[in-house]
């Protein structure tokens, strides 16, 4: 393509000229700093609000989370009615995206599956970030040999290749949604841990602690500030963790560990339709795309949050 | 280069101690006495519980079973499994070589998809096949490989009949049809990650001094770009996804799993569900050691590459 050879050829061309400086505003009056400030911090400078996908994967996960909350109002059928005279009907009027080897309707298993899925991958998030988080901020703060101790300690369960690890307490504990969850929780711990660490190595720095210690604040109080710093990272942490939990426990539920039948759950739909696939696909799709659709948008709303916290990202 | 690696392989000795602990004493907690389990669930004989304890050592304290445990490991032997009766050793390796094929046919597939996905993206940055690489690495990212195992299925054996759905097939060619799909669908995520690295690294070198030079004494562009910036750029991504061997070992567990193929993954699977805990130790202690002396070869060849690293 010639347009492209063009343009790296253009590397032999001698450096630009940097343009000359624009001449510089008159300075802002403090009201106008003021309102300036405030419009840097608004939502509408927020790169969530001016990136069209960050702002479409909100809306997602918005109403990912509605449907799940609303699931006894919105589902058509209660989840686990079974019908055997329409077993594996395809889609219809009826049964918007038809029916499961049951006859149960599968639109209103995806609805209550929201439900379970999402509060699952919530309380995975939460048990990580309960051991997680206040380990990280000790190891960050401290450093030294409880800092060498901790981070040891993250390097074995990091050892693991995740979902292995999750196996292996499943297997001790038995199968079942709690021992899943459980089990994702601590195999989440070092990554949230190290996150929180790395903050609080900057953080510790900073002339307000400094201050804090200086006017005879505690370790536990300057602890409490730096964690109210760290807040912004550990919620961006948080909301791409939540996509990667719904990935894990469905993989879990859908190895028959996690979720038991006939609780309705997307990674349990997964592995009822799988059985019957050549019947009929759309359990599994319906199962399948939800998954998809749900962690494409906790990612890239993680993503949009990082970038909402960022004020160089701001114009 | 002899210091570094000695004391990198001495930094492994506490991790491996550790995690085996950990992979010990982790079915040392179960709320299920493995003796009752061994003898099939029902109410049995204290003689015959007994019997069983003494067979598998359960009657010895916890510091003794662990190091009998290590000691055999040691010696290649894994214990029996508790379900199938068989050594778990020898089920490793029977199991092993089909596994080994399917992450070896995903990463064949990766570096054939990824790394000219990954040119063309930088060389034509912001153009549109730039857009469709970074959407494909979007989507392969989020797609679980159970998923788009599924979807695989569907498409190529179910609806197209182009592919077998399911099982290992026998002869060469067989089995290479038989092992596309799974393979393909493991490759997905691989692809994706791989691509974008590739990507970022490409648009470090084609920028870079040697390329000018090279396009200045009269290198045509895309043989600049293929023998200066694309083999510089790939010398960062060969070592990450070298790392990417051990994911790709544990994503194979579920794309076997959907694919019914009887490979090492299975085997995981088969003892988790049944509690089968020799063969939960084995295959873990197995999989984690992989684990480990795959990032140790991808330090080592980094570090060959690389000299500041030895000197850390």
């Amino acid at each position: 393509m010639a347009w492209d050879r063009g343009r790296h050829a253009a590397a032999l061309a001698e450096p630009p000229v940097p343009a000359p400086e624009p001449d510089p505003l008159p300075p802002l009056t403090a009201e106008e700093r003021v309102r300036e400030a405030a419009r840097r911090r608004g939502w509408r400078t927020s790169p969530l609000y001016r990136n069209k996908a960050y702002l479409f994967a909100l809306f997602v996960v918005a109403a990912v989370v509605l449907v799940g909350l609303f699931a006894p109002v919105l589902a058509p059928y209660p989840p686990d009615q079974p019908d055997l005279s329409s077993s594996l009907a395809p889609p219809s009027p009826e049964h918007l995206l038809g029916t499961d080897k049951q006859g149960r309707d599968i639109l209103s298993r995806l609805i209550w599956g929201t439900r379970t899925t999402l509060l699952s991958a919530l309380f995975v998030v939460f048990i990580s970030e309960v051991i997680g988080v206040p380990l990280g901020l000790i190891a960050g703060y401290f450093g030294g040999w409880v800092d060498a101790l901790i981070m040891r300690a993250w390097d074995v369960l990091l050892g693991f290749p995740a979902l292995l690890l999750a196996f292996v307490i499943v297997a001790v504990f038995g199968r079942g949604l709690t021992n899943a969850v459980i089990a994702l929780g601590i195999v989440y711990v070092p990554m949230i841990s190290r996150i929180v660490r790395g903050v609080v190595l900057v953080q510790r720095e900073l002339a307000y602690v400094e201050a804090a210690r200086a006017l005879g604040a505690s370790h536990l109080r300057v602890l409490g500030h730096i964690l109210r710093n760290s807040l912004s990272p550990i919620l961006v942490q948080s909301t791409i963790d939540l996509g990667y939990a719904i990935l894990d426990l469905a993989a879990l539920s859908y190895l028959g560990l996690g979720v038991q039948p006939p609780t309705a759950d997307w990674g349990a739909m997964l592995a009822d339709g799988r059985e019957y696939l050549i019947l009929s696909p759309y359990t599994a799709v319906a199962a399948g795309l939800a998954i998809m659709i749900a962690v494409v948008a906790f990612n890239l709303l993680g993503d949009g949050l990082q970038a909402h916290f960022d004020p160089k990202r701001r114009r | 280069m002899k210091t570094y690696i000695v004391r990198r392989v001495i930094q492994m000795v506490p991790v491996l101690f550790f995690t085996s602990v950990i992979i010990f004493g982790m079915v040392h907690l179960s709320p299920m006495d493995p003796a009752i389990i061994l003898a099939g669930g029902h109410q049995t004989s204290p003689e015959t519980l007994a019997q069983i304890r003494a067979k598998y050592h359960l009657d010895k304290p916890i510091v003794e079973q662990y190091l009998l445990w290590v000691r055999d490991a040691l010696h290649g032997n894994l214990g029996i499994s508790f379900r199938l009766q068989q050594d778990v050793t020898s089920l490793i390796l029977q199991r092993l070589p089909i596994s080994l094929e399917l992450v070896g046919l995903a990463m064949l597939l990766t570096v054939l998809m990824a790394f000219p996905l990954g040119i063309l993206a930088a060389v034509y940055e912001g153009r549109v096949v730039d857009w469709i690489a970074s959407l494909l690495a979007f989507i392969g990212v989020a797609s679980p490989v159970y998923f788009t195992g599924i979807l695989g299925v569907l498409l190529f054996a179910f609806h197209l009949g182009w592919l077998p759905a399911f099982g290992t097939g026998d002869g060469f060619l067989d089995r290479l049809a038989h092992l596309i799909l799974p393979a393909a669908a493991l490759a997905l995520n691989m692809v994706a990650l791989t691509s974008r690295m590739m990507r970022a690294s490409m648009l470090e070198t084609l920028s870079a001094d040697y390329m000018r030079t090279a396009l200045a004494k009269g290198v045509s562009y895309w043989g600049a770009v293929l023998k200066h910036a694309a083999r510089n750029a790939l010398i960062p991504v060969v070592t990450v996804t070298g790392l990417q061997v051990g994911f790709l070992l544990v994503g194979s567990v579920l794309v076997e799993y959907t694919f019914g193929i009887g490979g090492l993954g299975s085997l995981i699977v088969d003892g988790v569900q049944n509690s089968d805990y020799p063969i939960v130790q084995g295959t873990t202690l197995f999989v984690v050691v992989v684990f480990l002396v795959i990032n140790l070869i991808v330090d080592l060849l980094y570090a060959l590459i690389d000299p500041r690293v030895r000197y850390n």
